[in-house]
């Protein structure tokens, strides 16, 4: 069985060890400062923050309501946070475009922000990607903590809120943390979605998932590593950031 | 004071009608019923964590069934205690003071004598996960204590304790009461902990109040059997008023073909030949009659020869299990080490033992 989990280790490992032994030091730098992989990083990171932030502010919320209250149809509400999970990241970008053409969504992109092939298109693709996942690992971080240390705080004189941000969310937020670190990884890595809902336009909407799609695609396969080891380096970075949070907030 | 009337509680299938209760300042009250009877929910009801179908509660003049948790001024010890894991015990015992905006000056004193009382003085830069059980329970009494609530509500207080902690948090308890006056609804299961503890009790079974009273009261003079099931009473039997005898205002029972005089004083409710009722005979208050020695009046009402069937040794006293010479009945008789050593009692032995009138009391 050790064999076994050695084995993995080995099959991930030489994947990305084949990566490094691609690249070339002179063409990675080259690669890595040219002006549209730069934009493809920044646009990416700005994007998934921004995703990310929208799915905690409505997430978060919707994870404490799940956790805490018993409400009709709550069953409905909790299956739906696994709608992104299993549907193809295309699909669900493609029920996008699908949305923006009925009256609706044309009103909306009329009178409000434009979405379709658009930088906003990104952050709703991602968006609709994280939100079901981080509400979901936010609930379990929430459902770890006994709700009576919330009854006793009030009990002591704290409001709901006062409650929630004095003892809940410092005791789960170890937990919170990493969920919002999980799905901005998440969020940085979507390609499906995005392509779909906001196109492939260097220098507009190319993400840097994208950008590695398209490198491949024109046979740049100098820029294409580059852009692959930056996304593993980011998300070994926010593997490591779960773990460390582990370490310090540790109550028990 | 503390009241609360016709609280009805509806949640699932758990059904509690009409529930009333009245606790004076600074009595240590006892809500008592068996595991599931709903307790819980009376109690997250009074705290406001839970909002009730009907019903009122009053604080003194004041009705708080309408208030938040947060503005009732009722502390909570919950059975699982949840002292917050991220404060220390000095932050966790301020909480409350400091939720409620007041300035700790003016609770510095009280506080401080808390603390004295409480021997927590050496633990107080500790977390919660450093301390021992019996500390964290007193950590968690006096956060509840700090703010200076007008109720205490406490949740099973000394269950899943090891016995020699169970002893110092009831002696604490006992200290605690005595010097600060709070006035406390403590739920539990344990009629043991009520008798320690109590001043008052009301026993709640199967969604109903069975009856209130005072701790001696309700031991001695259980109103129903129910109660005196609950309370783990033993010798109880069903039977049948037979008959008046014409002096002394005593009645004269059926048990198992068995004949029981019982005075009146000894009866619950009003009698009359042919009634179906429960006796219940107190085990410490049965005597077992020496040998050759003479029997004082007042004890030939009620003798019963037979024989020893059991003895159990209980540590502080010895429990013997009595039959009659007809076979129709056992007693359980609990008698201290002393007298069971100069007895000289074994199983078999023949004995003769006395109902006093003390022993007796009659439910319908």
């Amino acid at each position: 069985m050790i064999g076994a989990a050695i084995c993995i280790f080995i099959f991930y490992f030489g994947l990305l060890a084949s990566l490094l032994f691609s690249a070339s030091l002179k063409g990675f730098w080259e690669s890595l400062l040219h002006p549209s992989t730069l934009f493809s990083i920044r646009l990416s990171l700005i994007a998934a923050t921004l995703a990310t932030l929208l799915a905690v502010a409505i997430g978060l919320p919707s994870a404490y309501a799940l956790s805490r209250f018993e409400f009709r149809g709550k069953r409905i509400v909790d299956t739906f946070l696994e709608i992104p999970i299993i549907m193809s990241p295309i699909a669900l970008g493609a029920s996008f475009l699908v949305f923006f053409n009925t009256p609706l969504g044309e009103a909306i992109q009329r009178k409000g922000i434009f979405f379709v092939f658009e930088f906003p298109g990104i952050i709703l693709a991602q968006f609709a990607t994280i939100a079901g996942l981080a509400t979901r690992l936010m609930k379990t971080s929430l459902d770890e903590i006994s709700p009576r240390y919330e009854a006793v705080a009030r009990s002591l004189g704290s409001s709901s809120w006062q409650a929630f941000y004095r003892v809940t969310l410092p005791l789960s937020f170890r937990g919170l943390l990493a969920s919002v670190i999980l799905s901005w990884a998440k969020a940085a890595g979507e390609f499906g979605a995005t392509v779909t809902l906001a196109g492939a336009m260097p220098g507009k909407t190319e993400t840097m998932p994208i950008a590695i799609f398209t490198a491949l695609a024109s046979a740049n396969i100098e820029k294409a590593i580059v852009l692959i080891l930056i996304l593993v380096f980011l998300g070994l970075v926010a593997l490591y950031a779960v773990r460390f949070t582990g370490k310090i907030y540790r109550y028990d | 004071m503390i009241k609360i009337e016709g609280l009805t509680i509806l949640l699932g299938s758990f059904r509690l009608k009409d529930f009333s209760i009245e606790i004076a300042e600074g009595e240590f009250h006892f809500l008592l019923g068996p595991t599931g009877s709903g307790k819980t929910l009376i109690l997250e009801s009074i705290i406001g964590l839970h909002k009730p179908k009907k019903g009122k509660i009053w604080i003194g003049e004041k009705e708080i069934q309408t208030l938040p948790p947060e503005r009732r001024e009722i502390s909570y010890v919950p059975q699982d205690l949840a002292l917050f894991p991220h404060l220390n015990v000095r932050e966790n015992i301020l909480y409350g003071i400091k939720a409620k905006n007041h300035s700790l000056k003016t609770y510095e004193e009280y506080v401080g004598s808390l603390i004295q009382v409480m021997k927590v003085g050496h633990l107080l830069e500790r977390y919660p996960a450093n301390l021992s059980g019996g500390e964290k329970k007193r950590v968690a009494l006096l956060r509840a204590l700090a703010p200076k609530p007008k109720l205490l509500l406490l949740d099973e207080p000394l269950s899943g304790l090891d016995p020699s902690i169970k002893f110092e948090i009831q002696q604490l308890l006992k200290t605690l009461h005595a010097s600060f006056h709070p006035t406390v609804l403590c739920v539990s299961h344990d009629f043991e902990e009520a008798y320690l503890l109590g001043d008052k009790m009301t026993i709640f079974i199967d969604g109903k109040v069975e009856q209130v009273g005072k701790r001696d009261d309700v031991f001695l003079k259980p109103r129903s059997q129910k109660v005196a099931q609950f309370l783990g009473l033993k010798n109880l039997y069903r039977g049948k008023v037979l008959s008046k005898e014409d002096f002394d205002q005593r009645w004269i029972l059926g048990i198992n073909g068995l004949r029981f005089s019982v005075p009146g004083s000894a009866c619950q409710d009003q009698m009359e030949a042919g009634k179906e009722v429960d006796l219940y005979i107190r085990p410490e208050e049965v005597m077992i009659l020496r040998e050759g020695k003479s029997v004082k009046e007042s004890l030939k009402k009620n003798i019963f020869e037979g024989k020893i069937s059991d003895i159990a040794d209980r540590g502080r006293h010895h429990t013997i299990l009595f039959q009659d010479k007809e076979e129709k009945i056992f007693f359980e008789i609990s008698i201290p080490n002393y007298a069971f050593r100069n007895l000289d009692l074994s199983i078999g032995k023949s004995v003769k033992v006395a109902l006093r009138d003390e022993s007796l009391w009659v439910m319908s």
